[in-house]
C-alpha cells in the first residue's frame, strides 16, 4: 500500500440509497470528502445528497474515473459488490458492511490475489486521513491532522483512541480500522509496512483484540521490520476465552489467543504496551511531550 | 453455531457421506431398536465418552435403564434433549479427517491422521497431512489422502469422500467439519463414526437452519456474578476495553455487554433486568461511541429503559459521536448527566462503590 492510495479524490459509495449509505454519504460530504457518485442496482438516475446514483460501477466509469469505493451494501449482497469493484480495477475498496459470510470472504480473497485492488474490511469503520479524506463512518470531528498512525481491529476503539489523542493535541496521519472479522482484505502488517515507510509518520499505534493470531504476527513484523515507536493495547484482558470445538484448532497450532499473551508478544517485539485505552493514551502523550523536547 | 452430532451427520448423509444406521430418541419415546445399539448423548460439548455419555446396549432388559441414565446425565452442565441410537460398527481401523478454515491464509485446509479417536491430539504435530483443498484440486487431494493413509486400493473411494465432505462444508457454510473417528470397517467401507460441525452464523440468511442450539446471544457475558460494576458498551472492542478499564481502576466488573450498532429500548431493558439480578451491583457504566449508531437513539433508549426498572443502581454515562448534542438534551431533561470521558465515569462510580 502507498500513501497516495488513501488521498485520491474520485470516491464513490456502493449502496448509497440505503439508510446507512445515505446518512454516511452526507457525513463524508460534510467533511469535504469528494463523493462523485454512488451505486444501487435498479436505482440509476436518482440523486442522494446531491450525488448522482448509477446502476453499476461500469456505468459510472463511462463518465468519471473512480479511485476509491466505500461499500455499505447489505451483507447478503456485499460479495457481489466487492467483486464488482475488483472487476472494475478500483484501487481502494473500503467495506463497512458487517456480517459478510466467511465463505464469501474466501472467494473474495482469492479474487484479490493478482488484482489491482486493496480491500479494507469488511466490518470496518473505514479510514480517515485527517484533513484529507473520510472513507467510512469514523467521526471526523474527533480527528486532528498530525503524524501519528493508528490501526485497529475494533471500530469503536478506533474512535476512542483517536478522540483521546486529538484531545491531547496529538494529531493523526492515518486512522485505519481494518475490521473485526477474522478474514479480511488488509491486516496489521500491511498497515505497519505503510506507516514505517511513510516519512510523514513518526509514531505508530496498534489496537488489537483477543482471538486469532494477528497480533502475534504483527509482533513478529514489528521486531523484524519496524524502527518507529509502536504503542499497543490489546482489548479483553478480563474477557473469557471462547471454548473450542473439536481438535482441528489444536492440531493447526496451539497459539495462546488471550490478551495477556498478545500483549507479551508485542512487548517482546519492542512495543510500548498498555492494559487500558486510558493508559495507552497517557503513554503516547508522555512520549510525544518528551519527543518534542528532543527535537 | 455448533451442531449436535446427529445434526452434523444428517448434513453428511445429505452430501452422500456414509454414516451409521441410526435413529434419534426423545424423552418418553418407546423405541424399537435392533440390538446391539450404541446410545450417544447429544450435548454441545466434547469429552462426552469419558463422562459416560456413550453406552453400548447388547441386551433388551438393559435398554430402558441406559436411556433413562443418559437423559439424566449432565455433561459439563449440559443435559441432552436427544439421544442418538446407532448400529455398532465392525471397526478395522479409526482414522482422523477434518476440514477447517485457515483464517490467515484464507483457505480451506484438509487435515488427516492415520490414527483417529479420542487421543488424536497425542499424535505428533508433524505427522498430520495438512493441505489446502479447493474445488480445483479435489482429485489430487483424494490421491494424496489415499497415499497418506497407505490405502492405494481406496483411491477412488477417498477422492469421492473428499469431494463429498468438501461439498458438505461449502454448501452448508461450515467453518469446521471434523470426522473423528473416520471408521474403516472390516468390510472396507468408510463410515463417519462421530462428527463435529460448526456453521457460520453470518450465513444464516441463505439457509433454513433449524437446529437445537440456535446461536445464543454471546453479546452479554457474566464475568463475575459478585461484581460491583456492570458495563454496557457498543462494539466488542469498546466493550472489552470498558471491562479492562473498570478492572484497572480497582473495581470488579460483573459483565461484558456489547449492544452493537442497533441500540434500542428492548436491548437495554433486557440488559438492565439481568444486571439487577447481580447481588452486589452498585453502579452501571455505559460507554457508547456512536459511529453507525446515533447518540440520540441511545439516549432515548436509556430514558425509556430506566422508566421500566425500579431498583436500578446509579448510571454513569459517557456518550460521544454522531448526534451527541441531541443526546445531551434528551438526558438532561430527565436529570441524567453525561460525563465527558470514561475516566470521569469510573472516578464518579468509584465514589458510589464500596468493596
Amino acid at each position: 500500500m502507498k500513501p497516495t492510495l488513501f488521498s485520491a479524490k474520485n470516491i464513490i459509495v456502493q449502496g448509497i440509497t440505503g439508510s446507512h449509505g445515505r446518512f454516511q454519504t452526507k457525513a463524508m460530504l460534510t467533511t469535504g470528502t469528494n463523493v462523485v457518485a454512488g451505486t444501487t442496482p435498479g436505482k440509476g438516475g436518482q440523486v442522494v445528497e446531491g450525488v448522482p446514483v448509477y446502476d453499476s460501477i461500469a456505468d459510472i466509469q463511462k463518465e468519471h474515473p473512480v479511485d476509491t469505493t466505500v461499500v455499505f451494501v447489505p451483507a447478503p449482497f456485499a460479495k457481489l459488490a466487492i467483486l464488482e469493484a475488483i472487476t472494475a480495477h478500483i484501487p481502494l475498496i473500503v467495506c463497512i458492511t458487517e456480517g459478510v459470510p466467511i465463505h464469501d470472504m474466501l472467494e473474495i480473497r482469492k479474487r484479490l490475489k493478482n488484482s489491482d485492488s486493496v480491500l479494507i474490511g469488511p466490518n470496518s469503520p473505514g479510514v480517515i486521513i485527517p484533513g484529507v479524506n473520510k472513507l467510512g463512518i469514523i467521526p471526523a470531528n474527533m480527528s486532528l491532522p498530525g503524524r501519528t498512525a493508528l490501526v485497529s481491529r475494533s471500530g469503536t476503539l478506533t474512535y476512542e483512541t483517536m478522540a483521546g489523542l486529538s484531545a491531547r493535541g496529538i494529531g493523526q496521519r492515518y486512522v485505519i480500522g481494518i475490521g473485526g472479522d477474522r478474514i479480511r482484505g488488509t491486516d496489521f502488517i500491511d498497515c505497519l509496512e505503510l506507516f514505517e515507510h511513510d516519512p510523514d509518520v513518526d509514531t505508530i499505534v496498534l489496537i488489537g483484540e483477543i482471538g486469532g493470531t494477528d497480533e502475534q504476527l504483527a509482533a513478529d513484523y514489528i521486531a523484524s521490520s519496524v524502527k518507529k515507536p509502536v504503542f499497543a493495547y490489546v482489548a479483553g484482558h478480563h474477557a473469557p476465552v471462547g471454548v473450542q470445538l473439536g481438535h482441528a484448532g489444536a492440531i493447526l497450532g496451539t497459539t495462546d489467543e488471550s490478551a495477556d499473551a498478545k500483549t507479551d508478544a508485542l512487548k517482546r517485539a519492542g512495543a510500548h504496551t498498555a492494559t487500558s485505552i486510558t493508559q495507552l493514551i497517557q503513554l503516547i502523550s508522555k512520549w510525544a511531550s518528551g519527543n518534542v523536547k528532543n527535537d | 453455531m455448533k451442531l449436535l452430532e446427529y445434526e452434523a451427520k444428517n448434513l453428511l448423509s445429505q452430501s452422500r457421506v456414509a454414516t451409521p444406521r441410526s435413529s434419534t430418541l426423545h424423552q418418553n419415546d418407546s423405541p424399537q431398536l435392533s440390538l446391539p445399539v450404541v446410545l450417544k448423548s447429544q450435548v454441545p460439548t466434547g469429552g462426552r465418552g469419558k463422562a459416560g455419555g456413550i453406552r453400548i446396549v447388547e441386551d433388551q432388559k438393559n435398554l430402558q435403564q441406559a436411556i433413562d441414565d443418559l437423559f439424566a446425565l449432565s455433561i459439563k452442565g449440559f443435559r441432552p434433549h436427544t439421544l442418538l441410537a446407532e448400529e455398532k460398527l465392525a471397526i478395522a481401523h479409526e482414522y482422523y479427517l477434518s476440514l477447517t478454515i485457515d483464517r490467515v491464509a484464507a483457505e480451506i485446509r484438509l487435515i488427516a491422521h492415520t490414527d483417529g479417536g479420542v487421543e488424536v491430539e497425542e499424535n505428533l504435530e508433524d505427522s498430520y497431512l495438512n493441505i489446502e483443498v479447493s474445488k480445483d484440486n479435489i482429485e489430487a487431494v483424494g490421491q494424496q489422502l489415499a497415499d497418506y493413509y497407505n490405502l492405494p486400493g481406496q483411491t477412488f473411494v477417498l477422492q469421492d469422500l473428499v469431494e463429498n465432505i468438501y461439498k458438505c462444508f461449502t454448501t452448508n457454510d461450515a467453518t469446521l467439519l471434523e470426522i473423528n473417528p473416520l471408521v474403516f470397517t472390516v468390510d472396507e467401507k468408510f463410515v463417519a463414526g462421530d462428527c463435529k460441525m460448526e456453521l457460520d452464523d453470518s450465513a444464516a440468511f441463505r439457509h433454513d437452519w433449524k437446529f437445537e442450539n440456535q446461536a445464543t446471544e454471546a453479546n452479554f457475558v457474566t464475568l463475575n456474578p459478585n461484581g460491583t460494576v456492570a458495563t454496557i458498551a457498543n462494539g466488542a472492542g469498546l466493550a472489552m476495553a470498558t471491562v479492562d478499564a473498570v478492572a484497572d481502576s480497582g473495581m470488579t466488573p460483573a459483565n461484558f455487554l456489547d449492544i452493537g450498532g442497533g441500540s434500542n429500548t428492548e436491548t437495554l431493558v433486557a440488559a438492565f433486568r439481568r444486571i439487577v439480578t447481580y447481588p452486589n451491583i452498585q453502579a452501571i457504566v455505559i460507554n457508547v461511541f456512536a459511529g453507525i449508531s446515533r447518540c440520540d437513539d441511545v439516549a432515548r433508549a436509556i430514558v425509556a429503559a430506566k422508566d421500566q426498572i425500579d431498583t436500578l443502581p446509579p448510571l454513569f454515562i459517557r456518550l460521544v459521536g454522531t448526534n451527541f448534542e441531541a443526546a445531551v438534551d434528551i438526558l438532561s431533561e430527565e436529570g441524567i448527566p453525561i460525563l465527558a470521558t470514561l475516566e470521569d465515569c469510573l472516578a464518579a462510580a468509584k465514589q458510589k462503590v464500596t468493596s
